[in-house]
């Protein structure tokens, strides 16, 4: 247990490191942006009229820090305010703080990639069964070579060509936010509204990405079918169905690291298929900052994708530990 | 985004002559025809970025029938311009395919350099160049791309593959990392040392030759990696364009509703069909790669 902690305690330690420079990476990039932002909105603000000590509040509620002084001081300013989960003041939606911005479109991104990954990893793990299971045979040849193109296909090939043949030629979905008109909430048209906007998304997503699980949990299906314990078992006579269970439970192991790993990358991958389906998530709001030079809602957004890498990594370590008592690594492996 | 590949079994290969390298390849692709498809999709597509931009001139002859499907005047149809479809694929593929290569030879160098040296070494210099490996392993890529284009424009295909290089070398240093661990306690390798012979020899003549396989079929799904992100950064339309290339068509195509009316069908479908048919070849050539670095899988 102790060991764990430290454990814990150790990748804490590193993802906190790795936050830091992906902060300061930020801080740095958008001191470096060709005109400076800064500067440019406090010079903006100070022509509509406002007074010099006005306007520099303004901006340094914009970005996080004040537009004149040392570098240092709005250093130290940004990280302050960083450390009170203040991210500051999106440009484009004028007096939102980046930190509603980033969280509301968060909370759509999570519920498309939960439902696409969800998805996929169950027909990736159920195909990739079968495939290893008849891996001699037509059916498993096919679902192999199936798989390594589908995951070979970028998700937004794939979603270009469902948009343009679903939603265009044969209207089956609809595109786009879903209705402003209608009561948020739990009432039947609301709800019928998301899921034919959402399903499209979600069906792209998975399709693009079962490809992955099931060419990994067919190679671990038949390293798993090679051990002595599934020969001992079908010399002591057990019924199929169990020596099944057997192998599924041990060969979906390396799958969870998977699924941890890519829940993470997936806030931030969903890029394309938001922008394809006109989805509003973080990778659509991402295009969006940059396209209009949003500078702070633009930082805020990648340092939210990136923690949430950090955080998937540290949970695919941490599970992996708990759940296969053979994993005892040692120190730096 | 990443595409991983298994790590195999690596087995100690006597470093092969490169006539004899050529003849092994040749037998390995004719045994299976899907393969010899794979090798001709490649070699075609490089014939097109080497030599199909010199077929056309530098401003394509507009036609008045705008977004046209596929007629024998125009094999792929037209632009919203009424510019050839055909010509402008064949035009585009230099950047992105030039990008691609560029950045699968630095991710080459980088990875193979850090993995080399981490794994020989061992130690301190090990652990250090690993949290950094980690590091570039854990930065969500793409972002990171779309980030950088606010500062940085990418007007050559140079500076693209540069950058797209330099973000993507962890996964190929951390696993010739680990192959380089095993390899440096193998009888060989020990052999070798014993001799007293010099590190520069133990690693280019002992273990570059073991690793050289699993490089080059990392290569070659990298090229494909490379050019998803790229056609995907022009597609987005963060950057500005001042040539043609696959993205920049896939953005205009869509920009001009061909998704919303379904005109000009090709003019969209062209650039996706090309990077299937890229996937789709590369693919089938890393079946044939496989077996000829591979001896346990060859069948005779």
């Amino acid at each position: 247990m102790l060991k764990f902690l430290r454990r814990l305690a150790g990748h804490v330690v590193r993802g906190l490191v790795m936050i830091w420079i992906v902060t300061t990476f930020t801080f740095v990039l958008v001191r470096l942006m060709p005109g400076d932002p800064v500067e440019t909105q406090y010079e903006t603000l100070l022509s509509k009229g406002m007074s010099p000590d006005q306007a520099k509040a303004q901006v340094a509620v914009t970005y996080g820090f004040v537009p004149h002084g040392s570098v240092w001081s709005q250093y130290g300013h940004y990280l302050w305010q960083l450390l009170h989960f203040d991210l500051g003041k999106s440009v484009r939606a004028q007096g939102v703080s980046v930190t509603t911005e980033v969280l509301s479109s968060a909370k759509w991104t999570i519920g498309l990639v939960l439902a696409g990954t969800l998805l996929s990893f169950l027909f990736g793990v159920v195909l990739g069964v079968i495939a290893a299971m008849r891996r001699n045979s037509h059916v498993g040849n096919g679902l192999s070579i199936v798989g390594s193109l589908l995951h070979g296909v970028p998700q937004y090939v794939m979603a270009l060509i469902l948009v343009t043949f679903l939603t265009v030629k044969f209207k089956l979905f609809s595109t786009g936010p879903v209705d402003g008109l209608l009561e948020p909430g739990l009432n039947g048209a609301y709800i019928a509204s998301i899921v034919s906007h959402a399903v499209l998304p979600a069906v792209a997503f998975a399709l693009s990405s079962f490809g992955g699980y099931l060419l990994s949990m067919k190679s671990s299906v038949v390293s798993v079918l090679g051990d002595d314990f599934i020969l001992a078992s079908e010399l002591r006579g057990i019924r199929p169905s169990i020596i099944f269970r057997y192998v599924a439970r041990n060969a979906i192991l390396p799958l969870f690291t998977v699924l941890a790993l890519s829940l993470g990358f997936m806030v931030g991958g969903a890029v394309f298929i938001e922008n394809a389906f006109n989805y509003p998530g973080m990778g659509a709001m991402l295009i969006a900052s940059i396209g209009q030079r949003d500078y702070s809602e633009m930082s805020g957004a990648f340092l939210l994708i990136t923690m949430a890498v950090i955080i998937a990594n540290i949970c695919a370590d941490m599970l992996y530990t708990v759940i296969d008592p053979r994993v005892r690594r040692g120190e730096g492996a | 985004m990443s595409t991983t590949v298994e790590v195999p079994v690596v087995k100690p290969v006597v470093p092969a002559r490169r006539t004899k390298f050529l003849t092994n390849l040749w037998k390995v692709l004719r045994r299976k025809p899907s393969r010899m498809i794979g090798a001709f999709i490649v070699a075609l597509f490089v014939v097109m970025g080497v030599i199909g931009p010199w077929l056309y001139p530098d401003n394509l002859p507009k036609s008045a029938d705008l977004l046209a499907g596929p007629s024998l005047s125009h094999l792929l149809g037209t632009d919203f311009e009424g510019a050839d479809v055909l010509a402008e694929l064949v035009i585009g593929s230099r950047y992105v395919l030039t990008a691609a290569a560029v950045a699968a030879l630095v991710t080459v160098v980088v990875g193979v350099a850090v993995g080399l040296y981490a794994g020989y070494r061992r130690g301190r210099p090990d652990s250090a160049l690993m949290r950094i490996t980690d590091f570039v392993l854990t930065i969500p890529g793409f972002p990171l791309l779309l980030v950088l284009t606010t500062v940085w424009k990418f007007d050559s295909a140079l500076q693209m593959g540069l950058v797209l290089g330099l973000t993507g070398w962890g996964g190929l240093a951390r696993s010739v990392r680990s192959q380089t661990l095993s390899l440096r306690e193998r009888g060989f390798v020990e052999a070798a040392r014993g001799l007293g012979l010099s590190t520069p020899h133990i690693v280019s003549r002992e273990l570059l030759p073991n690793i050289a396989p699993y490089v080059a079929m990392n290569l070659l799904i990298g090229v494909t990696t490379f050019i998803y992100s790229q056609v995907g950064l022009f597609y987005l339309g963060v950057l500005p364009y001042n040539s043609t290339n696959w993205g920049v068509m896939i953005q205009l195509a869509v920009n001009n509703g061909v998704t919303q009316t379904g005109a000009g069908l090709s003019y969209l479908m062209a650039p996706l069909v090309a990077i299937l048919l890229l996937t789709l070849g590369v693919v089938l050539l890393v079946d044939a790669m496989d077996e000829v670095f591979n001896p346990r899988l060859r069948e005779d």
